[in-house]
């Protein structure tokens, strides 16, 4: 019956070979990719530090060489780590590179890895083939980590190690960043005055802006709630799609790995930066509605990774129970699925209206319609009192809406 | 009905593909109508998983179950929901909604007989509400119908569970573990009521339990699994100390629960 399941058809296939390769990209360069950190960071902290001291903090730089040659170089020297050496990549993603039956690497085994890499890896081509081709070509795999507790464990494995490096890295970290920043650092105490002014002007008032920012204040309110309300809608459905327990199969797998590829990148981008966007988009006639469009864009994928997630931890027992029953498709996610979600949900969403509340001021700030845009203007034209009016308005309006919904988000759980 | 059984399984074999881990390995044997049927063995002997191959929450790899005469392997999968109302199930975890009071937890027994459009809204017929309110009496639990489900205790839920599974009106009843998250004297309460439904209402009962006191005193008939396999198929009483230890191991030693 099964070996029926297993289809040659050539869409399913072409799916297979991706996600294959895909994993195969992951593998290969996921030690990669925390050994070019590690290098790149050490790398510029070096030069900086060192630039630092010989030219002084105003010709400080942080390469010291041209930006490829230090991106060029940072690759190299992780791969040569790689290839030559133990890398922190590999003991982090708990892999070693070794031979056949577990035999340290040889020197012409690692020559030849070393430069499969740029031939297979680097261009991603051999990694479509598995294993992979410079794996091939060296006869060198990744074996998993395994750990020997016979032999004694050097110096800085045993805890005291561990603790002296931890407060070694720490302190040097501490150094460097002190003796860069501490001019500034000086300087925010010293300069405390220059902000008097503000927190005089806070603590008085103007009044007579009040109805007008308070009108302002409802536009930023209900900007949030119709971002939180569509949202919501679309969301709701989407979550279904991009939870891994629920999107079996090839054809579910892939879209819920595009689903969340999307999501993950809308989430990425702040609502600041789509306000702008959206401002040019619709135009800065209505202001207001880009600043909904940035919310509601980033409210979609916040809520649709928060769901899903929810949905990834359901207890399947009952699903299986209202299986049991003979009950259809729909009513196992009716009964099965949706008691499980509905009081999360609506918290979750309360807990995003909250956010919403409080990044309607921000979007406004670009132009986006609402309170926000009063506030930047008063700030700019060093109308401080009216500011500080506004910003009392703000706290204590989303002081209000914090307060409500988690009162209300800790009664539903 | 043809003398083979009421319920008849040839052949089945279950493989999970992940792992290659063989489940269920050629297994065959048949029940009769109105039997009380113990499964016992070791955990991950595949106890579960044939209870789960019967009613196909587990597709099995290759075999066949048959229950009056009927391929239930063969179906598809809207004939299989219609097969799978006959067959109550209860599980060990008791796999209640617990934020539901126990009357619609009740009323999902009823989900195969009642049309989607319905059941969406949550509306159940008036005889399906009498029906349940009759199961609740049945587990002596009609008082706490309008109480949420997860304020009753282990033992209350179960009989719930079983509530739930006699509002199908099934011929057959799959029952999961369903004493090992209770202790010792709710245990034996809990496998009465299986006993008094599987006497009085002629539903067979196809039972994996853990504790052989328990088997020996409820079975009609024992069956064992070992690594996937029939290892033993035959009355309580043939259970003896050699018999033991060839299913549970050598080093394994009997507890009683009274």
């Amino acid at each position: 019956m099964s070996s029926a399941g297993r289809s040659t058809k050539p869409l399913s296939q072409l799916i297979n070979l991706l996600g294959r390769s895909l994993g195969q990209i992951q593998k290969a360069w996921e030690p990669f990719i925390v050994d070019f950190a590690i290098i790149a960071t050490t790398w510029i902290l070096i030069t900086y530090t060192y630039s630092w001291f010989t030219r002084g903090p105003e010709l400080a730089t942080y390469f010291l060489v041209p930006w490829w040659l230090f991106l060029i170089g940072s690759v190299e020297i992780a791969v040569l780590w790689e290839s030559f050496g133990v890398s922190l990549g590999h003991t982090l993603f708990r892999v070693r590179l070794l031979g056949a039956d577990r035999r340290p690497p040889t020197l012409r085994q690692a020559v030849v890895y070393f430069f499969g890499w740029h031939i297979s890896a680097l261009p991603l081509a051999g990694l479509l083939a598995s294993p992979p081709l410079h794996e091939r070509w060296s006869g060198l795999r990744f074996h998993p980590l395994i750990v020997d507790s016979i032999r004694p464990r050097p110096w800085y494995r045993r805890s005291i190690g561990i603790y002296l490096m931890a407060l070694f890295v720490v302190v040097s970290v501490a150094a460097v960043g002190v003796t860069i920043t501490f001019q500034n650092l000086v300087r925010l105490f010293s300069d405390a005055y220059r902000v008097a002014p503000l927190w005089r002007a806070l603590v008085n008032p103007n009044l007579a802006i009040l109805k007008d920012s308070f009108s302002d204040l409802i536009v930023t309110i209900f900007m949030a709630v119709m971002a939180t309300l569509f949202a919501t809608i679309i969301a709701v459905p989407i979550s279904f799609f991009a939870a891994r327990n629920l999107t079996q199969g090839a054809i579910g797998r892939t879209v819920y790995t595009i689903l969340r590829g999307i999501m993950s990148i809308f989430r990425s981008i702040e609502p600041i930066v789509w306000a702008i966007v959206f401002l040019v988009w619709v135009t800065s006639a209505h202001a207001s509605f880009a600043g909904v469009l940035a919310l509601w864009i980033h409210s979609i994928a916040d809520l649709t990774k928060l769901y899903a997630e929810r949905l990834e931890s359901i207890d399947e027992g009952l699903m299986e129970a209202i299986s049991a029953t003979g009950a259809s498709r729909f009513q196992v996610l009716r009964y099965g699925v949706v008691p499980q979600i509905v009081n999360p949900y609506i918290s979750f969403t309360l807990y995003r209206f909250d956010i919403n509340v409080r990044m309607a001021t921000v979007v406004g700030l670009v132009g986006a319609g609402g309170i926000g845009g009063r506030l930047i203007a008063y700030l700019s034209g060093q109308r401080y009192a009216n500011a500080g009016t506004v910003m009392l308005l703000i706290v204590v309006a989303v002081w209000a809406i914090d307060y409500l919904s988690s009162r209300l988000r800790s009664k539903l759980l | 009905m043809e003398q083979s059984g009421h319920l008849a399984i040839k052949n089945l074999t279950k493989v999970y593909e992940r792992g290659q881990v063989v489940a269920l390995k050629d297994l065959s044997f048949s029940v009769k109508k109105g039997e009380f049927l113990v499964v016992i063995g070791l955990s991950g002997s595949g106890k579960s998983t044939l209870l789960r191959c019967i009613n196909r929450l587990i597709e099995p790899t290759s075999g066949s179950v048959s229950l009056d005469g009927v391929d239930v392997t063969s179906l598809p999968s809207s004939r299989m929901r219609r097969m799978r109302r006959g067959m109550g199930m209860v599980f060990q975890h008791f796999n209640l909604i617990s934020r539901s009071t126990v009357l619609t937890n009740v009323l999902t027994g009823r989900l195969g007989y009642t049309p989607v459009w319905k059941s969406m809204a949550g509306w159940f017929s008036k005889a399906d509400h009498e029906l349940a309110m009759k199961s609740l009496e049945r587990v002596g639990l009609e008082e706490k119908a309008y109480v949420r489900a997860d304020e009753l205790s282990g033992g209350q839920q179960q009989r719930v569970g079983i509530a739930r599974a006699l509002m199908q009106q099934p011929s057959l009843l799959l029952v999961d573990e369903p004493v090992s998250a209770l202790d010792p004297a709710t245990s034996n309460s809990i496998m009465q009521y299986f006993e008094e439904i599987n006497q009085s209402d002629d539903i067979t009962v196809l039972t994996s339990l853990h504790f052989l006191s328990l088997a020996r005193r409820y079975g009609t008939r024992i069956i064992a699994l070992k690594g996937g396999e029939l290892v033993f198929d035959g009355l309580p009483s043939d259970i003896d100390d050699s018999r033991f230890k060839e299913i549970y191991g050598e080093e394994a030693e009997e507890v009683e629960v009274r």
